[in-house]
């Protein structure tokens, strides 16, 4: 049988040059949250959270945890089927939630629980592209995430290239979209992500994909201090940290360090061990106070 | 035999060839005394007369002269002291040379004017004397001794000299050869009137050869010189290399001189600089016209270089009008012409009567008549010969006046006044020509290419108007016209009073040059495409599709800039005529392109018999990628990704793979470029594709198994998309299908798309038409886009396409992304997808591992939105029942992926809700895009049994 094409709903003249969101109420929000833990003088920092995993249940417990175990901002992870940004751990820890029957309106469920329970720490989703937009209607879905309490939002396969639909249902919502400069990318094109992203700047600390690093790259701390150079707003750097140390030495150029395998990790083999994952937060928090001269 | 070291360069401004031509003036001066020029001149018109150099470069593909040379200041001697020269000459000769280069300086590489003379006895052909020329006498001195060519060094001499020498040689009817070997010397090789340009890859100064700069010097020499390549050229490979680039020639000595058997190399190198045979290629090229031939020797000169039509203008007042008794029998001249085929003869008039132009039919018998000036379609009507009718455009601005309208805006009505005349008999083509001259007809003057782009794009036209050698590759790879006529850019110099005539040499290199514009670029529109750009290009954003909904950049930050490399790599090399001359030798000589055609009548006769209709009732064309070296497809994209890789300064390959047939020929492509290579496929489809899996290995690819999520081929492209994201600094990504960021689909299709150009080129030949239905099995959409996107612009063609039903769309456990899904983004683009209500991929369900993909490519979802792709869908059952029934009735063994497009074609032939059944003898081509020895194990245990 042949099938009549679909409606395409399509990005159809989309503005080359996104005009960015940080001047959403969520990204004010976000840029707040920095500015108090700038003025405890220590670097804020940013637990990531997998929704619904191993459970909706216990993944709140794991959020209220860290949030009072030291955290300034909470990422709440979007379980995908296709992670093609995440390690091991993350990819793990997607499906098992998925296969426990993580969904998008659970969590939202889990988003606004969290919220409700904690409203003074900005909630950041981080999700893959297509659960923003891909089954149309983003302003939708991103209005969804709004109300239930999200600052902003993080999607791991959207550069500003292709922003300009997601900032546009981003700004109705009043939500930030948050973008990532890494190390492969080159200065003239950092400044400009720089200038477009709402609420802080995603420093990826290291070239490759999610997952707790023993070490860190060497030349880690002279590139976000190059990035912190252009960046207009607060600059937190993700990917790979997962001791105290990584905090320490990070906590000297950026204004947020950002942990996520690490704590999954922490939560041991069934995704339950809470206690464990809060007292990492705790010594993660404390390691990013600033101090005198530290070696990393 | 003992080389002698190169002498160290001495000091002085032109190094060696400064001492070299010290001496030369100084031994010029005690031979020739004081003998005066014009005496030697006298004495030189007693020489037997010039055999002609300069046309016969002129003629098609790269020619080889052959070079004899005793020794050189930078090789030493080169030939022992009893050495044959004219035995030499003679091995060039049958081993095909078209010319023989002689060195006639002493000093330093041995030679003289007897060698010269010797030489010119020995052979046929025409000898080029190279010599140091520092003094003019030398040149009726050398005419004199035998010389048919002349080496002029641009390096030894002024403009104003050097151009005079130019005269001076081409007054004797000796033909220079001007020699360049930096910007600066060719600028002045150019200002002369020499026809024929050397471009020495050797720093004469210093001896040193750098073989890029000569390649760089080439763009820079208008089409209406000869170029001919020297020193270091030592093999086939660089032969091909230079004819891509559009060299004219290559002069080979050291090579020659030091080859056991000469006779053979110069075979090997004639052969490598030979047109090669691709019908793809020759199909892109125009039909030449060559107009206002005058007299007999013109009429021979298109005749012998191939000219596909002549035209004899009978238009009174104009500058190369014939009275109808020299046009007649110029006309019977042609007819009895035996030297190869013969061109059309048209006889262009303008504004005639219909009493007139039957006359001229009945004088000339002409194939043709050329109605050229403004003629209604009452009097073209009455002409009983096909009619080639001029519309005629403004002349292209010099500079757009503010207010004047856009000349686009013309277009639509221009591409109205061409249907209109191609819709009615007996008109065949019409030409593009400007107006406004002193006469009817053309003016010699240039089309606005813009406006001629964009007709040539909606119908075919001839281009003419203002083109010459110089001009007309340029014009031709800028507008899609389907042929070129020219008049005076193909003249010689006008004499006051005389009538214009042909210049044989311009002839041959108008025609060589708008043949060769084309051949090695398949990426440049060679005829009209009336579709939305939409659907057969991408934008600058890496979008597809009327609206340009689909396709994008959607990946994570960290791929961007190696996405942006890739993306710039390809757009420079896929205009390169030396990456696709080497990847065509690469498909013919490793590959086995072109692959065959064959036409499975008992395969047809077994689908008509299941919906009832007659055996005959379809033409059904297997195109039979199967047959390729690595049994699939995936080789042609695999191999021209390899070659990209060393481009782009990358060391490692690593690829994804469903069914394994992507992943084997990288494997192979790897081995044989010399790439360590990683594959990653899903741990399921390693279960499925044992015996590939052993040939990846075999062939020393490293198989990485990829557990997570449906460990299928989605799975593997996350992980390798991963694996790039770490590695990118030192890896290529070898995208299987025509999915991912851009520019992967484009790349893709770019590499893909030989299938379905041989195969229209194939079907031409053997049906005489185009098919009437392109159809082939749709999973990432690369065979897909291989088979149907040279048919995209032909609305005739309907473009089918069939996913994998799986156990059935309603089931919802298939793998039909079009035909079951919605648009979202996998992998990074915007394409058809099966997708939940929350965007989570839903894994794709197939038998055939390679359809087993959740995606398709964003172009193949551009054309299915567009209603440009119909798109059908067959069960695992289905396909399995057509791989046995191609089996059976013709001893093929589809690849599973393949035997989808053959069970949907009874649906095809029998017809259903909104779509026509086949017509009796409808032409069909399907794309077998794999053989199925993978796929024996799933056949089932009866195909054991079976007696």
């Amino acid at each position: 049988m042949t099938t009549a094409p679909a409606a395409a709903p399509g990005p159809a003249d989309t503005p080359i040059e996104p005009r960015g969101t940080d001047d959403t109420p969520g990204a004010a929000r976000l840029r707040a949250a920095f500015a108090r833990a700038a003025r405890d003088r220590r670097a804020a920092l940013i637990p990531y959270v997998v929704a619904g995993y191993p459970d909706a249940a216990t993944s709140l417990a794991v959020a209220l945890a860290a949030l009072d175990a030291g955290a300034d901002v909470l990422e709440l992870g979007l379980p995908y089927s296709d992670p093609l940004a995440d390690g091991a751990t993350l990819q793990r820890a997607s499906a098992v939630a998925l296969r426990n029957g993580s969904t998008f309106d659970r969590s939202v469920e889990l988003l606004r629980a969290i919220h409700e329970a904690r409203p003074e720490a900005p909630l950041v989703p981080m999700a893959y592209v297509n659960q923003a937009i891909g089954s149309g209607d983003p302003i939708g879905r991103l209005g969804r995430l709004a109300a239930a309490g999200a600052s902003g939002v993080i999607l791991a396969d959207l550069t500003p290239d292709e922003g300009a639909p997601v900032e546009a249902a981003a700004r109705e919502a009043g939500l930030a979209v948050v973008y990532l400069v890494t190390p492969t990318t080159p200065p003239a094109r950092r400044a400009r992500i720089a200038a477009c992203t709402g609420g802080f700047l995603y420093t990826v600390s290291l070239v490759g994909v999610t997952g707790a690093r023993r070490r860190l790259p060497r030349d880690v701390t002279h590139f976000v201090a190059q990035v912190r150079a252009v960046a207009r707003g607060p600059v937190a750097v993700g990917f790979g940290v997962s001791r105290p140390a990584h905090v320490r030495r990070l906590a000297r150029s950026a204004d947020g360090v950002i942990v996520a395998s690490a704590l999954v990790d922490a939560l041991g083999p069934d995704g339950r061990d809470v206690p464990r994952m809060a007292r990492l937060v705790g010594r993660l928090a404390r390691a990013g106070r600033w101090s005198g001269a530290q070696e990393a | 035999m003992t080389v002698v070291a190169p002498p160290r360069p001495p000091a002085g401004r032109l190094g060696v060839l400064g001492q070299i031509a010290a001496q030369r003036r100084t031994d010029v001066l005690t031979e020739l005394g004081d003998a005066s020029f014009r005496a030697m001149r006298r004495d030189a018109r007693g020489a037997a007369p010039a055999r002609p150099f300069a046309e016969r470069l002129a003629a098609s593909g790269l020619h080889v002269i052959a070079e004899v040379k005793r020794a050189s200041p930078s090789a030493g001697r080169l030939a022992p002291a009893g050495l044959d020269i004219a035995a030499q000459a003679r091995a060039y000769a049958a081993g095909g040379a078209t010319a023989i280069s002689v060195l006639c300086e002493g000093p330093h590489f041995g030679g003289s004017l007897d060698d010269l003379r010797v030489v010119r006895e020995a052979v046929a052909l025409p000898v080029l004397a190279k010599e140091f020329v520092v003094d003019p006498r030398q040149l009726p001195q050398l005419r004199a001794a035998g010389a048919d060519a002349v080496l002029l060094l641009a390096a030894l001499h002024p403009a104003a000299r050097l151009g005079r020498l130019v005269w001076q040689a081409l007054d004797l009817g000796l033909e220079p050869l001007v020699e360049a070997h930096d910007e600066r010397e060719l600028e002045r090789a150019l200002r002369t009137p020499a026809r024929v340009i050397g471009l020495n890859a050797r720093d004469l100064r210093t001896l040193a050869v750098d073989p890029e700069r000569a390649v760089a010097l080439v763009g820079r020499v208008p089409g209406d010189r000869v170029v001919v390549a020297e020193s270091g050229i030592r093999d086939a490979d660089a032969v091909r290399d230079l004819r891509a680039l559009g060299v004219d020639a290559v002069l080979v000595g050291e090579a020659l001189m030091r080859a056991p058997h000469p006779e053979a190399m110069v075979r090997s190198l004639v052969e490598a600089g030979a047109v090669p045979d691709d019908a793809a290629a020759a199909a892109r090229a125009p039909l030449v016209k060559i107009c206002g031939v005058t007299d007999e020797a013109g009429l021979l000169a298109a005749v012998r270089a191939g000219a596909d039509a002549v035209g004899l203008n009978v238009v009174p007042g104009t500058p190369r009008c014939l009275d109808v008794r020299e046009a007649a029998a110029l006309a019977g001249l042609l007819r009895a012409s035996r030297t190869g085929p013969t061109p059309r003869l048209v006889a262009v008039t303008a504004d005639a009567s219909p009493a007139d132009l039957a006359r001229i039919v009945e004088a000339l018998d002409p194939g043709i008549v050329q109605c050229s000036g403004h003629e209604p379609a009452g009097v073209v009507a009455t002409v009983r010969r096909p009619v080639w009718k001029t519309v005629h455009l403004d002349r292209a601005p010099g500079t757009p006046a503010t207010g004047q309208p856009d000349p686009l805006e013309a277009v639509p009505g221009i591409v109205a006044e061409v249907s209109t005349w191609l819709a009615m008999p007996p008109v065949e083509h019409v030409l593009l020509d400007t107006a406004g001259g002193p006469h009817a007809g053309g003016t010699g003057v240039a089309v606005d290419r813009r406006v001629a782009a964009a007709v040539a794009r909606e119908v075919p036209v001839v281009l003419a108007g203002g083109l010459d050698p110089a001009t007309v590759g340029e014009a031709v790879l800028a507008v899609p016209a389907i042929g070129v006529d020219v008049a005076s850019g193909t003249d010689l110099p006008r004499r006051p009073g005389h009538r214009p005539r042909k210049d044989p040499f311009r002839v041959a290199l108008f025609i060589k040059r708008a043949r060769a514009a084309r051949f090695d670029r398949p990426t440049v529109a060679a005829r009209p495409t009336p579709v939305a750009a939409g659907l057969l290009d991408v934008d600058a954003r890496g979008r597809w599709g009327t609206d340009r909904a689909f396709g994008g950049r959607y990946v994570p930050e960290t791929l961007v800039t190696a996405l942006e490399q890739l993306e710039a790599a390809w757009a420079a090399v896929r205009e390169e005529p030396r990456y696709w001359a080497q990847l065509r030798e690469l498909g013919q000589r490793y590959v086995g392109r072109p692959s065959a055609l064959y036409r499975a009548d008992r395969l047809a006769a077994a689908l008509a018999r299941r919906v009832g209709r007659d055996a005959g009732s379809l033409h059904l064309w297997l195109k039979r990628e199967d047959l390729n070296h690595t049994g699939a497809h995936k080789i042609n994209n695999a191999l021209g990704q390899a070659l990209l890789t060393r481009r782009l300064g990358k060391s490692r390959v690593i690829a994804e793979t469903g069914a394994g047939q992507h992943g084997v020929a990288t494997a192979t492509a790897c081995a044989l470029l010399d790439l360590p290579c990683v594959v990653y496929m899903g741990a399921q489809d390693i279960r499925r594709q044992a015996p590939n899996v052993l040939r990846m290995r075999a062939l020393g690819a490293q198989v990485v198994p990829v557990t997570s999520g449906s460990a299928t081929l989605k799975d593997a492209v996350n992980e390798a998309m991963r694996d790039w994201v770490t590695n990118v600094a030192t890896t290529h990504y070898v995208l299987g299908s025509a999915v991912g960021p851009h520019p992967y689909p484009l790349i893709v299709r770019d590499l893909q798309r030989v299938i379905g150009d041989e195969a229209a080129e194939q079907l031409l030949e053997v049906e005489g038409r185009l098919p009437d239905v392109a159809i082939a099995c749709l999973g990432g959409g690369s065979n897909g886009l291989g088979l149907l996107s040279r048919f995209i612009g032909e609305p005739a063609v309907r473009l089918v396409g069939v996913e994998a039903a799986g156990e059935g769309l309603a089931t919802g456990r298939h793998a039909a992304a079009l035909a079951g899904g919605s648009p979202g983004i996998l992998h990074g683009s915007r394409s058809y997808m099966l997708q939940d209500g929350d965007g989570q991929v839903v894994e794709a369900v197939s038998l055939s591992a390679g359809l087993d993909y959740p995606g398709i490519g964003p172009q193949l979802s551009a054309l299915f939105a567009a209603g440009r792709l119909e798109v059908l869908a067959a069960t695992d059952a289905e396909a399995l029942d057509g791989l046995r029934l191609l089996t059976r009735t013709e001893g093929i063994i589809p690849a599973l992926e393949a035997a989808h497009a053959i069970a949907a074609l009874p649906r095809l032939l029998a017809g259903g809700v909104g779509r026509p059944a086949l017509a009796d003898g409808a032409v069909v081509l399907l794309g077998l895009s794999g053989r199925g020895d993978k796929d024996l194990g799933v056949l089932g245990g009866d195909e054991a049994s079976a007696t």
